[in-house]
């Protein structure tokens, strides 16, 4: 994946943005202590899923004993079939549709519904035209650390010599200052980041950390503050 | 009702209340309705690389498989560590007095978050005492686990100035870029090609 972003002096490059994986240190063996992997399966499609048994039965009762005598869940054809390749799609009484309205059902933290609105999938703005801005603005670490949970992570890397010194000099800033950089995407700077079509939106942190001649760029995630939800005030 | 766990700072034992939030919590939520062209209700399938099967959510299973592709039982399966060497299993961090270390502000920041929890005072008690050491804001660490297993999380506790929060990640696998290591952009080159190039059998 490629990011394009802009440095203190309002130059910008296409450098690659990598996630970050977290640490493992346990993995499963077999008896012999030969690796083992983990497949997808097809358990039941949906013809031979709960709801398309119960309709076709329409008793729990009579279900249970169909389950006993006929296994009626079991496609012997393609039970276990190794799934590869998936893609999502809707599906309505007519099959698959390709013309979709979706809708946005959004309530409010205690359930209650606060709006209906038509689905508008903001595109990605991490790899345009326009780079994601170097907005000059800085919070400190430790501040940002007791505001913010940082959910997901994403690393910076140069792509050659040139992107190397881009990189390092925007870590080594950051790194001086013990501060993250808010960056900020769209035309006007203002807007938060996405990193795929329709996707969430993230507030965006940079933090940088050098050692000798090596350095770390990150880009800090965020999409929740730090804080006590309403429906627990008042309890403590 | 929520767990309470046994924490211990500067020789002192307490016990707090785990109550977990997410974004939902603070700010609701979303859900996506959908409708075909004439209003009927759509719903999001998954569907196989055959192009006619189609699954609902609990239509997938995971299996655990040999180097020869054999089935294996989980429970035959035994936990090691990165030189292949067998790992004790740790026990939940629930039912055990927990000791708080100072933690760095950077060691937290490379977590990649599993959940939140906000902690509150237990029946009868309170939690001033650590509301006291995180209003300056330090952050403290111990190794959690919630029901016991393989390997523990880290659990980090931060505080906002009001309240006092339970963090729970593993550290992210960062790697310090060095000049001699380029990363490789995915892209497509142009690329000029004469017409005996295309294949049309395939057509």
């Amino acid at each position: 994946m490629a990011i394009n972003i802009s440095n203190q002096k309002n130059r910008d490059a296409v450098v690659a943005f990598e996630a970050v994986m977290p640490v493992r240190n346990v993995h499963f063996v077999d008896e012999k202590g030969n690796a083992v992997e983990t497949r997808r399966l097809l358990k039941a499609d949906i013809d031979h899923d709960l709801d398309a048994l119960i309709k076709k039965r329409k008793t729990m009762s009579a279900l249970s004993k169909a389950l006993i005598k006929d296994n009626p869940e079991i496609d012997i054809e393609e039970f276990g079939m190794f799934l590869t390749d998936t893609s999502k799609v809707y599906v309505s009484k007519k099959g698959i549709i390709h013309l979709v309205d979706e809708v946005e059902v959004v309530s409010n933290p205690d359930g209650s519904l606060r709006e209906r609105r038509s689905r508008k999938k903001e595109p990605q703005n991490i790899n345009t035209d326009i780079p994601l801005r170097w907005t000059g603005k800085f919070i400190k670490k430790e501040e940002a650390a007791h505001r913010f949970v940082f959910t997901h992570k994403r690393q910076l890397i140069h792509v050659n010599g040139l992107t190397f010194d881009f990189l390092y000099d925007m870590a080594k800033e950051l790194h001086e200052r013990n501060s993250f950089l808010i960056v900020r995407g769209g035309e006007k700077g203002d807007r938060p980041i996405v990193m795929h079509r329709g996707g969430l939106q993230y507030n965006a942190f940079l933090e940088g950390r050098i050692k000798g001649d090596e350095y770390l760029l990150i880009l800090q995630l965020s999409n929740i503050e730090l804080k006590r939800p309403k429906e627990l005030s008042g309890e403590s | 009702m929520p767990r309470s766990l046994t924490l211990s700072l500067d020789g002192e034992e307490f016990s707090v209340q785990l109550k977990k939030i997410d974004r939902n919590d603070l700010y609701g939520s979303v859900e996506i309705e959908a409708f075909d062209e004439k209003g009927n209700p759509a719903q999001l399938l998954v569907l196989a690389a055959d192009g006619k099967t189609l699954l609902s959510k609990g239509g997938t299973a995971l299996a655990t498989l040999d180097a020869k592709g054999n089935s294996v039982e989980r429970n035959t399966l035994k936990p090691v560590n990165t030189e292949g060497e067998d790992i004790e299993t740790v026990e939940s961090s629930f039912g055990k007095s927990n000791t708080l270390k100072l933690a760095e502000i950077n060691d937290y920041l490379s977590q990649i978050v599993k959940s939140i929890y906000i902690l509150e005072p237990v029946e009868n008690g309170d939690i001033k005492f650590l509301l006291d050491h995180l209003s300056s804001g330090l952050v403290y660490s111990f190794p959690f686990s919630y029901r016991g297993g393989t390997e523990y999380d880290n659990a980090f506790i931060i505080g906002n100035k009001a309240d006092a929060f339970m963090v729970i990640g593993k550290e992210a696998r960062f790697q310090f870029a060095k000049l001699n290591q380029v990363a490789q952009l995915d892209s497509i080159e142009d690329e000029e090609i004469s017409g005996d190039d295309i294949d049309f059998d395939l057509l």
